[in-house]
């Protein structure tokens, strides 16, 4: 059932066990599992089944530290949530992603990748994908990765008739909850908005936040607020841990032959650290994107190393001979180090329509990071040129030290944190189940429980969590 | 080291500066490379033997 409003929700008379918030990758993949257990739920959405600017408005907010997109830019508030800009690029985080790393602080998850494996099948249905390759190793210190890139499933478009025609599944457009209430053990509703306008409370046996990776942070932080900390009784870590992927263009590379590698459709390949190497040098995870230069490029790049190597230029102009194909740009984007300083906070000087506070993100990349992309950039080469697989050259703001550019990708849209896994209660605000620490029946659900980021794109693993949250909710309610 | 000068025989003094230009040139010889050394210039990742 999709219902345009609350009032005609009401009128309905559904009885829900659960409520979730939000119809992105997480709330609608949780909506799915429980209602195919038989489980009533409703799935509240801010938004309408289309974009509107009015709606977007309630995303916008102030960053604070490095330069990152406008926050009504990065995310979409309507039905299907941040799948409707998505790219559709899938791949799940590595085993190694969840392993606490000793030179990398407050990493490890307290679950292993092989708790979310078993989920992967329902994965690929949902998100239309073909089965995952094994990574290759390349050298001791760079394996071949594999990432997918989907049709880019749009969950609102995709699954609005199996929503629409479920008897268990309600989902409610143009409705939100500004604060959910909460005395230390229990949420015992929420305060609705719909179509504009104040709606009323709300209660369910059970919530589950799937806002988003800033707005799950936004919506604990100020129903904690409201309620004398209430909703998350151990806050110390909401809001906090928040992470992206940089993403910057870190060089060139002139390649002996570009068959050598495994491309996909776009003529693209990625290459990742093995944990072998991250240990040795003591970097985090990146991936670095092989994307064919345009022929101009080429030249240019041979002219360059002329002046350093004037018989490799030699042999690369004759590659250019035999080939156009022969040269790449490199494209980085890496993990984030998890850092409390980088956190969600509210603001104190604006709100939206509703009256709740936006959001200043607390955002900087630090010198780990910075390190990660110089190092991976000299491991990648190293391997390129050990193997004479072609030669690499690090863009020189990088080699010298000098400011991220402003111009380029900046980051990947992914965010992640806030509202992080753990069994700290002083470092993270769910369980290994998403459930916040002290409370019987607030889950959460998406990104936003991200203990690290891996380097990957985070759908992929955030649809897998969610398939898991939803089968452990399903059973928690069953009982 | 005036005196440690004139400690030393004229001999000695002779011997030393005849070897002068030797040693200098022993110094500036480029220490031994591995061809596969990987090298980092003008930020090129290259071997050694790249630069021959």
């Amino acid at each position: 059932m999709i219902f345009d409003s609350y009032e005609a929700y009401k009128q309905a008379g559904f009885k829900p066990k659960a409520c979730i918030l939000g119809s992105g990758p997480a709330g609608t993949t949780i909506a799915r599992k429980l209602g195919a257990a038989g489980i009533p739920v409703v799935v509240l959405e801010a938004g309408s089944r289309e974009f509107s600017d009015e709606s977007q408005d309630f995303y916008r907010g102030a960053t604070v530290g490095d330069y990152y997109f406008d926050l009504d830019i990065t995310r979409l508030r309507f039905m299907g949530g941040s799948s409707n800009h998505w790219a559709g690029w899938c791949r799940v985080l590595d085993k190694q992603d969840f392993e606490p790393k000793a030179w990398a602080p407050d990493t490890g998850w307290p679950i292993s990748r092989a708790d979310i494996e078993p989920y992967l099948g329902e994965v690929h249905d949902i998100l239309e994908l073909p089965d995952f390759r094994p990574d290759v190793p390349v050298s001791d210190d760079i394996r071949w990765v594999q990432l997918i890139k989907s049709p880019a499933v749009r969950f609102g478009e995709k699954f609005a008739d199996e929503l629409d025609k479920s008897k268990n599944i309600a989902v409610v457009l143009n409705t939100y909850a500004t604060e959910l209430a909460g005395d230390g053990k229990r949420v015992t509703g929420a305060k609705l908005w719909s179509n504009g306008q104040d709606a009323g409370t709300f209660s369910a046996d059970y919530f589950v936040t799937c806002t988003g990776g800033l707005e799950n942070s936004r919506l604990l932080l100020w129903s904690n607020q409201r309620s004398n900390g209430g909703v998350v009784p151990n806050a110390t870590a909401l809001g906090r841990y928040w992470m992206e992927h940089p993403t910057f263009e870190g060089g060139n590379a002139v390649l002996a032959n570009y068959s050598e590698f495994e491309v996909d459709a776009s003529n693209e390949a990625f290459f990742s650290p093995t944990l072998a190497a991250m240990e040795r040098l003591k970097i985090l995870n990146f991936g670095i994107r092989l994307i064919e230069s345009p022929y101009p490029n080429v030249k240019k790049l041979i002219a360059d190393l002329a002046c350093t190597a004037p018989n490799m230029a030699e042999w690369m102009s004759s590659q250019l001979d035999q080939r156009l194909h022969c040269a790449a740009q490199l494209y980085v984007a890496w993990e984030q180090a998890p850092l409390a300083s980088n956190q969600i906070e509210l603001s104190k000087a604006d709100v939206d329509h509703a009256g709740v506070p936006r959001i200043e993100l607390h955002w900087k990349k630090s010198p780990l990071e910075r390190r990660t992309l110089l190092e991976g950039l000299r491991l990648f080469g190293a391997t390129l040129a050990q193997k004479n697989l072609g030669r690499v050259r690090i863009d020189d703001w990088i080699s010298n030290g000098g400011d991220y550019p402003t111009n380029e990708e900046t980051a990947g849209h992914h965010h992640m944190g806030g509202t992080r896994m753990g069994t700290d209660v002083l470092k993270s605000v769910v369980d290994a189940n998403c459930k916040v620490h002290g409370m019987d029946n607030l889950y959460v659900g998406g990104s936003s429980v991200f203990c690290t980021s891996g380097q990957c794109n985070p759908t992929t693993t955030i649809t897998a969590l969610a398939c898991r949250l939803g089968e452990h909710l399903g059973k928690v309610i069953a009982v | 080291m005036s005196g440690y000068l004139r400690k030393m025989s004229r001999r000695a003094i002779v011997q030393a500066l005849i070897a002068l230009p030797a040693l200098v040139l022993f110094r500036n010889q480029p220490a031994v490379t591995e061809p596969d050394e990987i090298v980092e210039i003008n930020g090129w990742i290259l071997r050694r033997s790249d630069l021959a």
